[in-house]
């Protein structure tokens, strides 16, 4: 091992462990918007919409993440969809962390007892006011954990960005293995990284989940 | 601009190729990780903490970086000394990578069976292994099978990041032939309605497997 090597690397590497964790972090942001609305288009009136967000769905997940990309990236043009890299790969993040996540909302406002439902909605409350104040309330805890797991999934996932060419920090310890030939050094250091970066996150989702759950009773 | 599928057509033998080799990827990383996952998670809930510190070291790391970077790592950096064959360090570093999540599936699903069942086994003569083999390890891994399915539907679709390291499966199969004849679109297009088909098997397969599962327990 080569510490002095290490050492001298280590800020660009650091700043590209920044494009990652921008990277991840605007896909989450999207990704939520997306999520949501999939959960809506899924209980809607109309059957068609319902079935639409259900096959969406099930495409997303059914086919790899890594050939999304390329599709998008590579195929897109044929189409005249031009995206530079950085946002073709929030773009293709989001929309699929999207459909995993709206997945995770579903089954977590699911898991709330109907009753509590029933009771609000005799009780007079509307159906967004029951939504906002007795379901969502309840379903915040577990709806964290599952969009926390996802979010750590997104950062490790982003690592698949670099072959479209975005400099995260997998193409930049690419590009420094081509200039300096220590293969080991830089993937221990970019792997010392990821962990900073999932460590994080999962301290975030720590924090949110004690908040959400502070006046629940589990 | 239109549509061919024509090229798709001319290297359809070579995209089945890739399917093919996809398959048995598949087939051997499953192997590997269930049944590596299983004696990971027995050793880690029945050995001292001092012993099975190693494995659960293992699990976190594999756990906490992405996979394409194990890969990498296993393939260049580890190609430092050794150069493994690309093949060998895809099945190795994929099945390492789901070792770990199945393990982590197994540790909980062994803890789930209730503590009586193992006292009942002991107290009617069956010796320490033979109440994990014949009592609770089938009733853990009935449990575990809708989250392990899960996984393995899951781990498919990341054999397509074996590409990155240059093992001929589907998507490297594609790229080449997106390289000879520019069609970029029609062969992911290609490539995604076959990861989708094999993927609604797998589904149908996981549902069976359940099925069977509730039926058994």
């Amino acid at each position: 091992m080569d510490f002095n090597l290490m050492i001298e690397i280590a800020p660009l590497l650091v700043q590209a462990a920044w494009v990652t964790v921008d990277i991840s972090a605007r896909a989450l942001f999207f990704g939520f918007f997306i999520a949501s609305a999939l959960v809506v288009l899924r209980t809607s009136r109309i059957r068609p919409v319902r079935w639409l967000a259900r096959a969406y769905i099930s495409v997303v997940r059914g086919t790899p993440y890594f050939v999304q990309l390329l599709l998008i990236f590579y195929g897109g043009p044929a189409i005249g969809l031009r995206l530079d890299p950085f946002t073709c790969g929030v773009v293709v993040g989001a929309f699929n962390i999207g459909a995993y996540m709206s997945e995770a909302i579903r089954g977590a406002i699911e898991s709330v007892d109907s009753g509590q439902n029933e009771a609000s909605r005799s009780l007079g409350f509307g159906r967004l006011t029951t939504l906002q104040y007795i379901i969502l309330p309840q379903a915040a805890g577990l709806m964290i954990r599952s969009v926390g797991v996802l979010a750590i999934i997104l950062v490790k996932n982003s690592s698949l960005v670099s072959i479209i060419s975005v400099v995260e920090l997998t193409y930049q310890a690419q590009r420094l293995i081509g200039s300096t030939y220590k293969p080991l050094e830089v993937f221990t250091l970019s792997a010392l990284m990821y962990i900073v970066i999932i460590y994080a996150v999962m301290g975030i989702v720590e924090f949110l989940y004690r908040r959400a759950t502070r006046y629940t009773f589990l | 601009m239109e549509f061919d599928f024509s090229p798709v057509i001319d290297y359809l033998p070579v995209l089945l190729q890739g399917v093919g080799v996809t398959l048995l990827i598949g087939v051997a990383v499953a192997v590997m990780s269930v049944v590596g996952g299983q004696i990971v998670a027995v050793i880690t809930l029945y050995t001292r903490k001092m012993v099975n510190w190693p494995l659960r070291f293992f699990i976190w790391l594999f756990m906490t970086t992405p996979l394409l970077l194990q890969l990498y790592f296993l393939y260049f950096g580890i190609g430092e000394w050794i150069l493994i064959p690309a093949i060998v360090v895809g099945v190795l570093g994929l099945g390492f990578h789901y070792m770990a999540y199945n393990a982590d599936i197994f540790i909980a699903t062994i803890k789930s069976v209730s503590s009586g069942q193992y006292e009942a086994s002991r107290s009617l003569g069956f010796g320490h292994l033979a109440t994990l083999f014949y009592v609770v390890l089938p009733q853990a891994f009935n449990r575990a099978l809708p989250q392990l399915s899960n996984n393995m539907i899951i781990m498919v679709k990341d054999i397509s990041v074996l590409s990155a390291i240059g093992i001929g499966e589907m998507v490297y199969v594609s790229q080449y032939a997106i390289s000879v004849t520019f069609r970029p679109f029609e062969f992911y297009i290609t490539i995604t309605v076959i990861y989708y088909l094999i993927n609604l098997m797998m589904e149908a397969g996981q549902t069976w497997i359940e099925r069977r599962a509730a039926y058994r327990s």
